[in-house]
Parts: C-alpha cells; sequence; structure tokens
C-alpha cells in the first residue's frame, strides 16, 4: 500500500512539471502569436532562393509569374 | 473597366500607367517598390500572392522627423543599449502573407535592421536596428517607401501582461482540475472506504492544489460580482460567486471534517471551464479587434517656428499663439488660423467631401484636415486636446459606458438568483420537518448545482460565434455586446456620402454641345493627364463610351483649383471652373466641370454622386425597421432619395456633424434603439451617440475609427442578411438556455432530495457545459 503514496508524489510532481513547462512556454512568448510562424515555415530560406536565382537566370521574368 | 491592374498593389492602373519589366504599374510609387524587391532578391513576394503590395504613400522627408526628438523617440524604443536598439512598430498596412516575407526579409534591403519579426494579428512588427548605421526615423522612412507607414498614434503595452496572466490562470486551474479528478477514482468507484487513512491523504492534497485555483484563477469573478454589489446592481457573476463559495465551503469543511474530499473536483473543473470560455471569447475579440484611439489619426509631433527657427515638438506642447509649419499630406493638428496667403486642405476624412476647401489668410482651419501642396504656417488657437473633434469623441464616451451595463445576461441572472432563493428557502422549510440537521446540506448542493456555469458559457460561445461569422461576411464587431444591442434595433440612420453613396466613384452628365468623337478624345486626353478627382471622373466616363487616346499634348497647364489647359491635335481646350474657362454658373449647388474648346463649343460635366450597388434591394428589406437620412450635403440628391426610401422615412440635409449627434439623441430620448451607419471621422460623434454605430469604411485595414463596429464598403448591401444572423444568436440562446435549464432541473431534483454526490456534480457540471458549447458552435455554422 505505501507503493501508491510515491505513486501520488510521482504523478504529482510529473503534472507540476507539465505545469511549469506550460507556464515558461507562456513566458517566452510562444502564445502571442499563433498565426504568423505559420506562415512563416512556408518561405523558402535563402539559400534554395538563391540557388533558384541562378537556374533561372536565363527566363529571369517569367519566372515570377 | 479593368483594363490593367497594377502589379504591385492592384489597383487599377488610370492613364498611361508606368512600366516596367514589362508590367504595369499604377504609380510610380509601386514601381519604385517593384524595383527595390527585385534588386534585392525579394521577388517572391510577388509569388506568394498576386499584386499583395500596399501602396506607398507620397510622403516627405520630414514626415518622421519628429523621431529624432530624443523624448519621443525614447517612448517608441523597447529596450536599447550602446549599439543596437528595439522597436516594436504597428503597421496597419499588414494584410497577408507576402507582407509576412517583405517585412522579414527586410534587412536585404537595409542591412542595418538586424531582424525584424512580424506578429499578424496584432499587425505588429518588432524590429532590431543597428542605431550607428540607421535612425528609428529613417527605419520609419523605410517602411514608409515600401508601403508600411509606420502608426506612432497608440500605444499599449499593459494588454500583453493581462494576457499572460489569464493565461497561468488557465494553467493552474487545468492543472488542479487533472489531478483532483485523478485522486478522486476512488469515490468514482465507490471504493472510497477500503482505506480511511489513503482518502484522508488524497482529499488534503486536492485541498491545497485547490488553493491557488480559489485564490488565483477564480479571483475575477469575485472581484467583478463584489464590484456588481458595490453599485448595488447584478451581473451573472454574482450567482457564481455564490456557487464556488457554497462549492468551495462545503469541500473544505468535508476535508477537515475527515469526511472525504467533497466536490474539489467538481470546483476545479467548474473554474477551468469558466476561464475557457472567457479564452474563447477574448480571443475572439483579439482576432477581429480594431479599436484604434483616433488621434493615431493625429500626428505625434509637429514643427513649431520659434523666431523663424524650426523646432520639433510634441502635441501637447502647443500653446495658444504659437506658429507650426504644416507641410503636404500633413493633418492639421489642432484648430487654428492660416498665417499664409492661401492653402487647400483636404476634410474627407472630417466631412466626406471629396474635393478640397480652399482656405484663405486669416480663415479659422479646424483640425483634422489634411493639407494637400504648399507648406503653410498656422496660428494655434486651440490646445489639441481640446479641439472640437476631441470634445464631441468625449462627450460620447461616457455616455456609452452607462448605457451598456443594462445587458440581457445581467437582467437574465437577476430573475436566476431570486429563483434560486426561492428554491433552497422552501426546500429548507420542507426539510425542517423531515431532518433538520440536513437543511445546511441541503441549501448548499442546491446551490452548488444551480451555479449557473452552462449560462456563463452559452452567452460568449454563441456571441463569439456569431462574431467570427459576421466578421467573415465582411461586419466587424468591436465586442459581443454589440450583437446584443444590434437585436434591439428599431430605427436605421443612414449618412449619405460614402454610405448609400460612393465616396469615390461619380455619375458623369455631359451637358452642353454635341460633341464629335475626336473631341472627345481630346477632352480624355487632357484630362488623363491631371490626377484631380473630378479629372478621373470624367477619364472613366469617357472611358465607358468607348473613348480613348493617347495623342500628345503641348503647352499643358495646370492651375491648382483652377483647371487644366492645353493643345491636342491642333484643339486648343480648357477644362475647370467657370471663371477659368469664361462661362456662367448655372446651378450653385451642382459639382461641376466646365469645358471650352477653341472652335467655340462649350459645356460642362455634372458629377452627381452614385449609389452603391444593391443599396435600393438592401432598402426594400429593411422594412421592418424605420429609415433615416441624415446628409451633410447640399440637398441635391433630395429627390432621388425620396424615390428611393419608403415614404415614411426622414430625409434631412446639410446637416452638421452636432446635428446629427442632436438627432440621434431625439431619437433615444423617444425610447429608439438607433443603429447609425456612416462614414468613420465625420459621424463619429453621432455612430457614438447611436446604440450601434457602424462604419463604413473601404479598407477596414487601413482606416480603423471608433465606433461599435466597421463594415466593408462592398458588403453593405447585405446589412438586412448580417442583422437577421445576427438575430440569430438569440434564437441560439434561447436553445441553449432551455439546455442548462433542464440540466439545472435534474440537479436541483438531485440536491432536493438530498442525493447530490461528489460522483453526481462531477459528471453533470462538465456535461452541461460541454453540450452548451456544442449547442452554440453547432447552430451557429448550421445558419452559414
Amino acid at each position: 500500500m505505501g507503493m501508491i503514496y510515491i505513486m501520488l508524489i510521482v504523478s504529482l510532481i510529473v503534472a507540476l512539471f507539465f505545469l511549469a513547462s506550460f507556464f515558461w512556454a507562456t513566458k517566452s512568448g510562444q502564445f502571442d502569436d499563433d498565426y504568423t510562424p505559420s506562415v512563416r515555415i512556408l518561405f523558402d530560406d535563402e539559400i534554395s532562393q538563391k540557388t533558384n536565382q541562378k537556374t533561372n537566370k536565363q527566363s529571369d521574368g517569367s519566372t515570377e509569374v | 473597366m479593368t483594363d490593367k491592374v497594377c502589379y504591385h498593389c492592384g489597383d487599377d492602373v488610370i492613364g498611361k500607367g508606368y512600366f516596367f519589366d514589362e508590367k504595369p504599374f499604377c504609380c510610380n510609387g509601386c514601381k519604385t517598390v517593384y524595383q527595390l524587391l527585385k534588386d534585392n532578391n525579394l521577388g517572391s513576394f510577388y509569388t506568394l500572392e498576386a499584386n499583395a503590395g500596399a501602396k506607398p504613400s507620397e510622403s516627405n522627408q520630414h514626415k518622421y522627423a519628429f523621431l529624432e526628438v530624443e523624448s519621443i523617440k525614447s517612448k517608441f524604443i523597447d529596450f536599447e543599449d550602446d549599439t543596437t536598439a528595439r522597436v516594436t512598430l504597428f503597421l496597419p498596412q499588414i494584410h497577408c502573407s507576402s507582407c509576412i516575407y517583405l517585412l522579414e526579409n527586410i534587412a536585404k534591403i537595409e542591412p542595418a535592421i538586424l531582424n525584424c519579426q512580424v506578429n499578424f494579428a496584432k499587425r505588429e512588427a518588432t524590429i532590431v536596428l543597428d542605431q550607428s548605421n540607421i535612425s528609428l526615423a529613417e527605419l520609419a522612412l523605410l517602411l514608409d517607401r515600401i508601403g508600411y507607414a509606420p502608426n506612432f498614434g497608440n500605444r499599449n503595452q499593459t494588454e500583453k501582461k493581462l494576457d499572460k496572466k489569464f493565461l497561468y490562470k488557465l494553467g493552474i486551474a487545468g492543472f488542479a482540475f487533472g489531478s483532483i479528478m485523478l485522486w478522486s477514482f476512488p469515490e468514482y468507484l465507490g471504493i472510497e472506504g477500503d482505506n480511511p487513512e489513503f482518502r484522508n491523504f488524497t482529499a488534503y492534497l486536492s485541498f491545497a492544489v485547490s488553493l491557488p485555483v480559489l485564490f488565483f484563477s477564480a479571483s475575477e469573478y469575485f472581484v467583478s460580482a463584489y464590484k456588481a454589489l458595490r453599485y448595488k446592481s447584478l451581473n451573472l457573476d454574482v450567482p457564481i460567486t455564490i456557487g464556488i463559495i457554497a462549492l468551495y465551503a462545503q469541500s473544505a469543511y468535508s476535508i477537515i471534517a475527515g469526511f472525504g474530499p467533497g466536490y474539489m473536483d467538481s470546483f476545479a473543473g467548474f473554474i477551468f471551464f469558466l476561464l475557457i470560455g472567457k479564452w474563447f471569447q477574448n480571443k475572439t475579440y483579439k482576432t477581429l479587434s480594431f479599436e484604434r484611439d483616433y488621434t493615431s489619426y493625429f500626428p505625434v509631433a509637429v514643427t513649431r517656428l520659434i523666431d523663424g527657427k524650426e523646432e520639433i515638438v510634441e502635441i501637447e506642447q502647443l500653446n495658444v499663439q504659437d506658429h507650426v509649419l504644416i507641410r503636404n499630406e500633413e493633418v492639421i493638428p489642432c484648430d487654428s488660423i492660416l498665417l499664409s496667403d492661401s492653402a487647400k486642405i483636404d476634410y474627407s476624412f472630417v466631412t466626406g467631401e471629396a474635393v478640397p476647401i480652399n482656405k484663405k489668410k486669416g480663415d479659422f482651419i479646424y483640425a483634422g484636415g489634411k493639407l494637400i501642396g504648399q507648406r503653410i504656417t498656422l496660428q494655434v488657437e486651440k490646445e489639441s486636446n481640446r479641439s472640437h473633434l476631441t470634445q464631441l469623441w468625449n462627450d460620447v464616451q461616457t455616455d456609452k459606458k452607462t448605457r451598456t451595463s443594462f445587458l440581457y445576461q445581467d437582467r437574465l441572472s437577476f430573475y436566476f438568483l431570486i429563483i434560486i432563493l426561492i428554491i433552497a428557502g422552501v426546500s429548507s422549510i420542507a426539510w425542517a420537518f423531515v431532518d433538520v440537521t440536513k437543511i445546511t446540506q441541503i441549501v448548499v448542493s442546491i446551490l452548488i448545482v444551480a451555479c449557473p456555469c452552462a449560462l456563463a458559457l452559452s452567452a460568449p460561445f454563441t456571441f463569439g460565434n456569431v462574431m467570427r461569422l459576421l466578421g467573415r461576411k465582411g461586419l466587424y464587431l468591436k465586442n459581443t455586446g454589440v450583437i446584443e444591442r444590434m437585436n434591439e434595433i428599431t430605427d436605421i440612420v443612414f449618412d449619405k456620402t460614402g454610405t448609400l453613396t460612393t465616396g469615390t466613384t461619380h455619375k458623369v452628365d455631359f451637358i452642353g454641345d454635341e460633341l464629335t468623337k475626336e473631341e472627345k478624345e481630346v477632352i480624355y486626353c487632357l484630362a488623363n493627364s491631371s490626377t484631380h478627382p473630378l479629372s478621373r471622373a470624367i477619364v472613366d466616363c469617357l472611358k465607358s463610351q468607348n473613348i480613348a487616346s493617347s495623342d500628345e499634348i503641348t503647352e499643358f497647364d495646370e492651375l491648382s483649383g483652377k483647371g487644366i489647359s492645353g493643345h491636342i491635335n491642333g484643339i486648343h481646350l480648357k477644362i475647370g471652373s467657370p471663371k477659368f474657362t469664361d462661362l456662367e454658373i448655372i446651378d450653385e449647388n451642382e459639382t461641376s466641370s466646365f469645358v471650352r474648346l477653341n472652335n467655340g463649343k462649350t459645356g460642362r460635366f455634372i458629377f452627381s454622386s452614385e449609389l452603391r450597388v444593391g443599396i435600393e434591394e438592401l432598402l426594400h428589406s429593411l422594412k421592418s425597421y424605420r429609415l433615416h437620412v441624415l446628409s451633410g450635403d447640399k440637398d441635391k440628391d433630395k429627390a432621388l432619395m425620396q424615390q428611393l426610401f419608403p415614404a415614411d422615412s426622414v430625409l434631412l440635409f446639410q446637416q452638421t456633424p452636432k446635428d446629427k449627434l442632436d438627432y440621434i439623441e431625439s431619437l433615444n430620448k423617444q425610447g429608439k434603439s438607433v443603429l447609425m451607419i456612416g462614414d468613420g471621422l465625420n459621424d463619429s460623434g453621432a455612430l457614438g451617440k447611436a446604440d450601434v454605430g457602424i462604419a463604413v469604411s473601404e479598407d477596414v485595414f487601413r482606416f480603423t475609427p471608433s465606433s461599435d463596429a466597421i463594415i466593408e464598403a462592398s458588403k453593405l448591401a447585405q446589412l438586412d442578411r448580417l442583422l437577421i444572423i445576427s438575430n440569430f444568436s438569440k434564437t441560439v440562446l434561447k436553445v441553449c438556455l432551455a439546455f442548462s435549464v433542464s440540466y439545472n432541473i435534474v440537479g436541483l431534483s438531485f440536491a432536493i432530495s438530498g442525493n447530490l454526490t461528489p460522483l453526481i456534480a462531477a459528471i453533470l457540471m462538465p456535461i452541461s457545459s460541454i453540450t452548451v458549447v456544442f449547442i452554440s458552435t453547432f447552430l451557429v455554422h448550421l445558419k452559414k
């Protein structure tokens, strides 16, 4: 029966750990803006941008339609 | 009509347009932005979304000079060290994913910008810049040049902190709810009697965990209930608070007396659900939030002249008799007297009139107008925060607060409380005959079960969903209270210019000598070379008759405020005022442009405002309301309006903003509920006074005055449909109410008979809340 007390304390500690990480996430601003990151992730990063530019150099204007 | 649209901003290309890379642009500004982006490898701006650009305004170099003043600058900088500084700027033009792309890659254009992060929902950008290479003023100018003019009028920092505190509250309530439920499982399974020592341990654990929920998470309900009681009124938070306290006191007593964990799980769950309801409501507000102080349209600082020397000062520091310098495109900051010879001022902001007004030396100039043309000097007559616009607005604001307190829910909670007290009283009397010792337990159970949690959730969810739906259809509400007021409307008051009629396009008629096609082409050609709104209207009108020409003009001359003249294909012609063209004024009331050709032919273009598409049908379908029109214009359109509106409508012309305000007030006094639709600042007083004030806006992202709601101009014709949706929320609320009442009856029957066990409470409470949330969401989605 003593085991259950330990398990209870463990469950409380685990729950407190999640609560603490929720607080940390809130404090670091992860919930401030939930739209922009979803768009940001779709932008090509700079390297692929430049290679794109090089491969399409001959037909420069037509790549942007 | 739409033969070409600007590759950058998507506007129609007027006249010849500008070409670059074989792509059309509407103005030099758009072309410059395109070149700038292209040179810096930011071409994918255009591939993310077509014609996504924001049109850059023609700003002058001095527009952001005030940011060089240390005391003003420090207000906007969040953080600063020797070399870098971080600023958060409000950029109202942010409207799509391309904007995010461009702004976050702005470092490619200006390497001194170290980092830029966009918050789309708030339309803010947080920028870290290298101060040794770029100043805040230069940054603002750069953003302005690429079409994202920063707005420095409004600062709100406290909101952010409150937001986070709320999330902490929610987190704690959720944590407590989950943990206590886990520890209560023996109670649910009926095996709690097996081990009394263990039961006592979990009970005290629950007690400990519930304390922060009571004192932190639930605190705002106590505060709100206390405030309501202190002002001798009732809101829904009062019965909620009574329920919370009864629930908590009963559970605490049960734990301390050693009877088990009581209803602590229900208590934590209850607070958790209530907070989720509030969170949903706040989120809805924020996505639709448009509330911006109208003072954001006034400049932050102006150039003051002292002994011929220019000095930049904050507007609050201006004194009467000071001389200020206003440049092209700047807003007049305060009521003042013109010292320069003449000035042309665009009051479209204030009066809705598209045509700029000419002022002469010594004339009185009201705050709020925008200067067009040469710079002028003014003498301040009234300090800025006392200008007539501010006064009008302040009067209204105080009035509105008192009115909103009388809401549907608050009335309901009054009856609710009375009924609960009666039930508790009656059942305690009944139990007095059965078992006197059980009376306290019964009364507490009744108070617990009757706690209007489901009711408290139904309103925010229903109104929140309706608000979202209306937002998608082009009507943006300030808060959910507006829906409640919108459902009580009896009278609708329309402003004319910019509301019933479009502010920008005109109906153009030509009266005079018969013109040949060739002569029309010549007129088209000359008018096309001017950017004046009336010239553009002439061009549009001729274009619709399939007239077009691009012949060369010689001897072109434009006299500001008078007219244009030129020589095309051997014909010399003048377009402009009667005096300019040596013709006689025929009707004082009309807006017209006179034309004289050197072959003797004369005539005039008459401009009358054009009704918005669908207005006629709209007015027909609004028969259940009484309609009014208040127009600031001369009564030239009276006949048209009479024909359009039902016979019992009231049509008033030449109304000043003050007249409009008084008229709304008199309607209110007759006990009418008024919906006023007008354009932003001009009618701000009347919009504020009306029970519901809706501002019509061509561009919801740009123009954000203080009113109850903003409607997209193109969606105005669907107003009847929007009102029906808003009214539908009443039905949804009634259904939710019926459900929550039936749950309460079931719960009460348990409570009165003395059978409300923690298990039953733990099942009933969340289920009632969840069904209500489900019903309101489902029904509103059906309405789509």
